[in-house]
């Protein structure tokens, strides 16, 4: 069974007089176990997509779906306490720029202790103290972080980004998430910090079987550690499949395009020759071009793009493009 | 021909308060010397706190150095003489949106470089400023446009714009392309590697994408705590890196890419 199954999810920003549709019917299935990359540049909605699942966004956005099902159970018509339970139970997120969300006034212990959650405590009422700070040392050991005593101690300033990004995953990890929502958990890290981050979660999906779902505006940053991938532009749902699939035959042309400019990924380009790139800039969201998002930049863009293509379905590789590549692979 | 850009010993230490009434000592930027050519690109790359950040500020004269020279074309670029230097050692950052006054047009933003340094007039300023952004892809209408309105993109070639306005010899790309997003990193490689050829630019790149580095960069140079590890031909060095920390910095990149 999925444990996440969103099926064209739309997300309108509510205006006086018109609403703005930010994420356009955008289709997500995790089953467990997975690491899904969700990769989009700047302004494709995969933050807002994410924030839609943890149910935070505000009475700004409408969100509606035509099917939010979570372990079977569809979100989007229960009460919002009883959402609310399920989600804080099951569902954890991590957000980039680390130092920035923790909380700057408290230690790191405190903050800790302060997202355990009493149930999970056994002792008497006595014994909880001694417990409750025991689990944030256990937590923090989970993330690879051996100086305990000090890291509680300290304040999130005096710590390097890097331990601050783990601090943040164990206190993700304190309610047993069974799917973990990592928003760009590297952005603006090193690379030596990124690799090490990037182990840690791998690791704790192997471990402890917990999904990912890993949000990340660079392609070529995550295709080694990702299962499945899905891919956005400015709202719009363009393709999903496994990471072989997107990367070896990609069918839709953003794809390409996104492959074409990663540098790493073509170390075999002529050095200081012209690189493949896609023309224009990305749509703001007051401007949207109907139909096709990215019609005006699409190097095989014809009429039928203005109409909104399809999702076609190729043996688990879900494509939405009128003209896709799939037959230039023949 | 002569070498454009050449720095020899060039070293930076901050005085910070030590033990009693003792100051410390900590080297930033130990001793180093290179030299650039037109229509070269010099790639500098490092972990955080390597020093590549001081030597861009030392290079654009943002600080003082402690000791070595910076001469650009055999003429010694003297510490605190910003005319000379502005004109021709030009930097842009990272993120583009802090960097550009809000609250000023475009072209207000590229005339304050011309009224600073130049003897021109309001009408060739004018012909300046708009020749320059056609230069960098944006129309001349953008003059009357405020910065928020532009995307990050576009920003970045705003910044572009202001860097190149004063035909400068050498360009300092601080981390300039590291917020950028992919498709529209390859326009803004595309553009500075045209605008290299067209006017003979030199670039100095600072970097942490060894991607990057290698598709743009002649030489590269690797900085770990204020020190050269390994200074070379960038084909040479990425292929071949001799040093183990360069082999670190190679490994953590690569495992990124290589699927499973």
């Amino acid at each position: 069974m999925n444990l996440l199954d969103i099926r064209n999810l739309s997300i309108e920003l509510i205006g006086k007089n018109e609403s703005t549709l930010a994420v356009d019917r955008v289709s997500l299935a995790m089953k467990e176990g997975e690491v899904r990359g969700l990769v989009g540049e700047s302004g494709s909605g995969k933050s807002l997509l994410a924030q839609a699942i943890i149910g935070v966004l505000d009475d700004k956005w409408r969100v509606s779906a035509d099917r939010f099902h979570w372990r079977g159970k569809e979100l989007l018509h229960l009460p919002i306490e009883e959402r609310k339970a399920i989600i804080t139970q099951d569902v954890a997120m991590i957000f980039q720029e680390p130092i920035s969300c923790l909380d700057p006034t408290t230690t790191i212990g405190e903050q800790l202790e302060e997202a355990i959650d009493s149930s999970q405590l056994t002792g008497n009422f006595w014994q909880r103290r001694k417990q409750r700070k025991e689990a944030a040392v256990t937590l923090l050991h989970k993330v690879g972080i051996k100086q305990h005593e000090l890291c509680n101690k300290s304040y999130p300033h005096q710590l390097t980004e890097a331990f601050c990004q783990r601090v943040m995953i164990a206190i993700a990890l304190a309610r047993r998430p069974m799917l973990l929502i990592a928003d760009e958990p590297t952005a603006s890290m090193e690379s030596t910090n990124q690799g090490q981050i990037f182990r840690l979660l791998a690791s704790l999906n192997q471990l402890k079987n917990m999904s990912i779902l890993l949000i990340s505006h660079d392609l070529e940053n995550i295709t080694h550690w990702t299962n499945t991938i899905t891919v956005m532009y400015s709202g719009q749902f363009v393709e999903a499949g496994t990471t072989e699939q997107i990367f070896n035959k990609p069918f839709h042309p953003y794809t390409q395009a996104l492959l074409d400019s990663s540098l790493n990924a073509n170390s075999n380009v002529p050095a200081k020759s012209r690189l493949m790139a896609l023309p224009g800039s990305i749509p703001i969201l007051q401007h949207l071009p109907i139909g096709c998002r990215l019609g005006p930049r699409c190097p095989r863009a014809q009429q039928a793009c203005v109409a909104a293509p399809k999702v076609k379905n190729y043996h688990g590789h879900q494509v939405s493009c009128h003209y896709s590549l799939r037959d230039s692979y023949k | 021909m002569s070498t454009l850009l050449s720095v020899s010993n060039l070293s930076k230490t901050y005085k910070v308060r030590g033990d009693w009434f003792k100051s410390k000592e900590i080297a930033a930027l130990e001793p180093i010397s290179f030299e650039l050519d037109a229509y070269q690109t010099l790639a500098i790359v490092g972990e955080m706190g390597s020093g590549k950040s001081t030597l861009a500020k030392l290079l654009v004269g943002a600080e003082l150095p402690t000791t070595g020279k910076i001469k650009l074309n055999g003429q010694l670029l003297a510490p605190g003489n910003f005319k000379q230097r502005c004109q021709y050692v030009r930097m842009i950052f990272q993120d583009s949106s802090t960097t550009l006054n809000p609250s000023l047009t475009i072209g207000q933003l590229l005339d304050e470089p011309l009224k600073l340094n130049t003897n021109l007039d309001d009408l060739a300023r004018n012909k300046l400023i708009q020749t320059t952004l056609l230069k960098v892809g944006l129309l001349s209408e953008h003059m009357n446009f405020y910065p928020h309105m532009f995307s990050g993109g576009q920003k970045q070639r705003i910044s572009l714009a202001r860097a190149i306005i004063l035909s400068p010899q050498v360009v300092i790309l601080d981390e300039a392309l590291a917020a950028l997003d992919p498709s529209l990193r390859s326009q803004m490689i595309n553009l500075l590697l045209d605008l290299q050829q067209q006017m003979g630019l030199a670039f100095v790149l600072i970097s942490h994408n060894l991607g990057i580095v290698r598709h743009f960069s002649d030489d590269v140079m690797v900085l770990c705590n204020g020190r050269v590890v390994e200074y070379g031909k960038t084909s040479k060095v990425l292929k071949q890196p001799t040093h183990t920390y360069t082999k670190k910095l190679i490994m953590n990149q690569q495992l990124q890419v290589t699927t499973r």
